[in-house]
């Protein structure tokens, strides 16, 4: 079996590299997801440095780690679909082959061997190289990371050797996985279906398959359904989360689905070209589900993540904007800004990291956010959404609108820096807001100067009548900076908007080259098994460019549907991201990406004709009859 | 009338009411229609009639490829209906072998790979003079290392008849076997199985060509599913004649 298994790879060169070249990306995005991950949560913070200092750090890293987390878990996703759903399409486009193994005896045992055989050998073979692979997209992801300055200076990834044996799970476990499902399948062709030209065609649905595609699509519905009850927290998390069900739902159901829309393909409108790629699609709608399934992963999981950061950061900046009452705003840190009351009044806002506890006993949990000490009249003054804060005086907190896990009466454990404020009670909170902020109100008071000595603060200023502009700046201290409060909206919002850019680079970027390489190689895999058939389509009279052309329409055929079901995929996560805007604001939020989406269909289309266009000339280069005489 | 060639011995093949049919309603077709035939050992029987009267249907339930819907396939003492898809598995790679009209090799072995695969399937290692001499009885002790892509039609065919026979199978089934290939090969192809029969071997063959059935011991004429008239020892004119009268 394993000698037949050789000589199958030897004999299907771009099946096969094509498979070994999506365990090996998928083997390295994980691997190098992983260990920056793991190197991160262990980051020690500069030697020397203040508890404060340290604090922060821990603080940003926080943010790192998080980053990295949701980066390892959709490389996990990509991972586990690319890697399954090429090597379960590359069983599929041998079926003949199988038939005839059957028909000079072989059992569905046999096959089964041989596929799993071929499988070990190509995950092996993608493993080995996509651990070195892994080394180098390290490198590039943790100087992606330092540029997009999620990063602190002189962050690399740090090899450990335990990765291996997760790096050759990952790739061997996937290969076999994905051939697995597909070869329960494919052992069971008859034998018989080795002597019809063509395969019977089958819809491809099995009835796994299609209860996990409806579960998976409860699942978006369900996440739909909650998301305005989920907070600001729970429903963004909620809202993204909805893409990630839809795609695997789409994918799962995509032959159901091609079969059907397939079907309202008009036939025979365009011409001889035209009518042939129509009826190859509508004939093996299947094949068409099969080719767009990652670049329906591809599209919906990045447009989907796109939209939800686009949305909520302009739920952000409108949330700021509406609940920001000022006319000036000085940025600055340590010595804080003190007005005359002639000029106008300033509510300072000083910003320290905080050891924040909650729950107690066995479930108590710390963790560093950011704590906001306020005074509670000024903030209010500032802020008129924020409600009744006058409780917030002495030993006690309020959640901050970024508070999540604690509400009012509750208590909660404090420590900033080396010093712990032991558990003060919550006596309010501000409402929740989607672009999130401090964890905690503490009132002014609660530390002393010298634990706000390096603290960067804001001061709203709100002038006095007949002051200007001018009568604050003589105030400002050197280092702080003034700005007019719309300038400083802007800049926030663009600061926002940046910030939110950079999280989904980071999370995405590797994961949507990854899914391209799955795109064209489905493209390149399919269009390579059709060889007998251009051949056959020659012999009838086509010359090589209209094979091409043929199979260059069939292929924006399928892109098209791959990209409408992508589409399907992302509006699930922007209705969601609606819905929690709604709720959580009050002002149902949708801002589309629309630079990108053109820019994915654009590519889309683009890049899967241009592979199609190359495949299907390299697999017309023999002279048809050279292929047909070889009768298999 | 149970078809059958004078013989003392027990058929190698027996059918008893073989009937299948294929789709429902409107566009049901009886491809087999209580077929009843033995096919004794060691002769070889070519079956004929017009397009789409159940020739391959009736070789293919008899050969356990295709589910019948009633009636029984007796290979020796085994009830081919009466087996589960592995039994079937095994009865091809030990007692059946097949022929094709198109060739059925497998583009990335070799011809002597090729024709090792069902004793690979068997679960052993192939002897190498097993193997060269299934290539030398068709001729082609030299191409073994060839690729069927790098032999002609006729080169195909023979390691096909090579594949089939070194099980040394109870019976051969093949369904136009010289259907692509042209008089000379075709011939070529013929003097083979004349010869395996020669050895003792069972030959059930479906044929289009009254020139290659009449080099069969016996022809058994089909229409509509149904056995509607036989010839022994039969000549090519013969044999064209009765095809003529089938088809009128
Ligand atoms: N899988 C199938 N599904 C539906 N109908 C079938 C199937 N296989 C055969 N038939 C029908 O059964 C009838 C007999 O078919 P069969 O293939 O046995 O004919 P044949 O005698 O071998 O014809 P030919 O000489 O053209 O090969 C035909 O009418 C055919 O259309
Ligand atoms: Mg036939």
């Amino acid at each position: 079996m394993m000698r037949l298994s050789w000589a199958g790879l030897r004999d299907r060169r771009s099946l096969f590299l094509g498979a070994v070249l999506t365990v090996c990306a998928g083997v390295a995005l994980v691997q190098s997801s992983l260990l920056l991950l793991v190197t991160a949560a262990t980051l020690d913070p500069p030697a020397g440095a203040s508890p404060i200092a340290r604090m922060r750090f821990a603080e940003s890293n926080e943010a790192l780690v998080a980053v990295l987390a949701v980066t390892l878990g959709l490389a996990g996703l990509l991972a586990v679909f690319i890697i399954a759903s090429t090597f379960a399409f590359a069983v599929e486009q041998r079926r003949r082959e199988l038939a005839l193994l059957r028909i000079v005896g072989g059992s569905r045992r046999h096959l089964r061997r041989l596929l799993l055989g071929e499988a070990l050998l190509l995950g092996v073979a993608g493993t080995v190289a996509g651990v070195p692979t892994g080394i180098a997209a390290m490198a590039a992801q943790a100087a992606l990371l330092h540029r997009l300055g999620l990063a602190p200076d002189g962050f690399t990834g740090r090899w450990q050797g335990w990765v291996v044996p997760v790096s050759v799970g990952t790739g061997i476990v996937l290969a076999l996985a994905g051939v697995l499902i597909a070869a329960r399948r494919a052992a069971r062709i008859r034998p018989l279906d080795a002597l019809r030209e063509a395969d019977e065609v089958t819809s491809g649905m099995t009835p796994v398959r299609l209860s996990l595609g409806l579960i998976a699509a409860a699942g978006a519905l369900v996440l739909i359904g909650l998301s305005p009850v989920g907070g600001a927290v729970g429903g963004q998390a909620m809202a993204t989360s909805v893409s990630v069900c839809a795609v695997i739902s789409l994918s799962l159901l995509g032959p159901a689905l091609a079969g059907g829309l397939a079907r309202l393909l008009p036939a025979g409108a365009t011409g001889p070209l035209g009518l042939l790629a129509v009826a190859n699609v509508r004939d093996d709608a299947r094949r068409a589900a099969s080719v767009a399934a990652p670049l329906v992963v591809l599209t919906g999981l990045l447009l989907g993540q796109a939209g939800a950061a686009s949305t909520f950061t302009a739920a952000g900046r409108a949330e700021q904007r509406h609940d920001t009452r000022a006319d000036l705003v000085v940025e600055g840190t340590g010595t804080p800004l003190t007005l005359p009351p002639a000029t106008g009044v300033a509510a300072t806002e000083t910003q320290v990291p905080v050891a924040l506890t909650t729950g107690s006993g066995d479930m108590a949990y710390t963790r560093i956010t950011s704590g906001l000490v306020v005074d509670a009249g000024a903030y209010t003054r500032v802020h008129p959404d924020a409600g009744d804060l006058t409780g917030l005086r002495g030993a006690v907190v309020a959640a901050g609108p970024g508070a999540d896990g604690f509400s009012p009466g509750d208590t909660v454990g404090i420590r900033v820096g080396d010093t712990d404020l032991g558990r003060l009670p919550v006596v309010a909170a501000v409402p929740q807001r989607i672009g999130g902020g401090a964890s905690v109100l503490l009132p002014a008071g609660l530390l002393t100067a010298g634990q706000l000595a390096d603290a960067p603060w804001r001061s709203f200023v709100t002038l006095a009548p007949g002051a200007g502009h001018d009568d604050v700046a003589d105030a400002v201290p050197g280092s702080a900076t003034l700005v007019g409060v719309e300038q400083w909206l802007r800049q926030d919002g663009a600061a926002r908007t940046s910030s939110s850019n950079a999280v989904l680079v980071a999370v995405m970027g590797l994961g949507a080259l990854y899914a391209l390489i799955g795109v064209v190689n489905s493209v390149v895999i399919t269009v390579g098994a059709r060889r007998r058939e251009f051949a056959a389509a020659r012999t009838a009279g086509l010359t090589r460019a209209q094979v091409v052309r043929t199979a260059v329409t069939e292929s924006a055929l399928v892109t098209g549907f791959g990209l409408l079901l992508g589409g399907t995929a992302a509006a699930g996560t922007l209705l969601a991201a609606l819905i929690t805007t709604g709720a959580v604001s009050g002002r149902p939020t949708l801002d589309l990406p629309w630079t990108l989406a053109g820019a994915v269909v654009g590519c889309g289309f683009l890049i899967t004709a241009a592979t199609s266009v190359l495949a299907s000339r390299a697999a017309t280069r023999e002279r048809p009859v050279t292929l047909l005489a070889a009768r298999e | 009338m149970i078809n059958t060639l004078p013989s003392t011995l027990a058929p190698a093949i027996s059918v008893r009411g073989l009937s299948r049919t294929y789709g429902n309603g409107p566009t049901m077709v009886r491809a087999a229609d209580g077929i009843d035939i033995d096919f004794p050992p060691g002769t070889w029987t070519a079956v004929m009639g017009p397009s789409g009267s159940g020739k391959s249907t009736l070789l293919h339930c008899a050969a356990g490829l295709e589910r019948v819907d009633a009636g029984r396939v007796m290979l020796g003492d085994t009830d081919l209906t009466t087996l589960d898809d592995d039994e079937l598995a095994v009865l091809r790679r030990t007692r059946i072998g097949f022929v094709f009209q198109s060739f059925n090799l497998i583009g990335s072995l070799t011809a002597a790979q090729n024709v090792a695969l069902p004793l690979r399937l068997q679960g052993r290692r192939p002897r190498r003079t097993e193997i060269t001499d299934a290539l030398a009885a068709v001729g082609l002790s030299d191409r073994a290392r060839s690729k069927p892509r790098q032999l002609s039609g006729g080169q195909q065919q023979r390691v096909s008849v090579a594949r089939a026979m070194v099980t040394r199978p109870e019976v051969l089934f093949a369904d136009e076997p010289t259907g692509a290939l042209d008089t000379g090969s075709a011939r070529g192809v013929l003097d083979l199985l004349r010869s395996t029969v020669e050895g003792g071997q069972t030959i059930v063959m479906v044929t289009h060509d009254p020139v290659a059935a009449a080099r069969a011991d016996a022809v058994v004429f089909l229409r509509d599913g149904r056995i509607v008239d036989r010839l022994v020892t039969p000549g090519v004119r013969e044999v064209t004649d009765r095809l003529v009268a089938l088809e009128r």
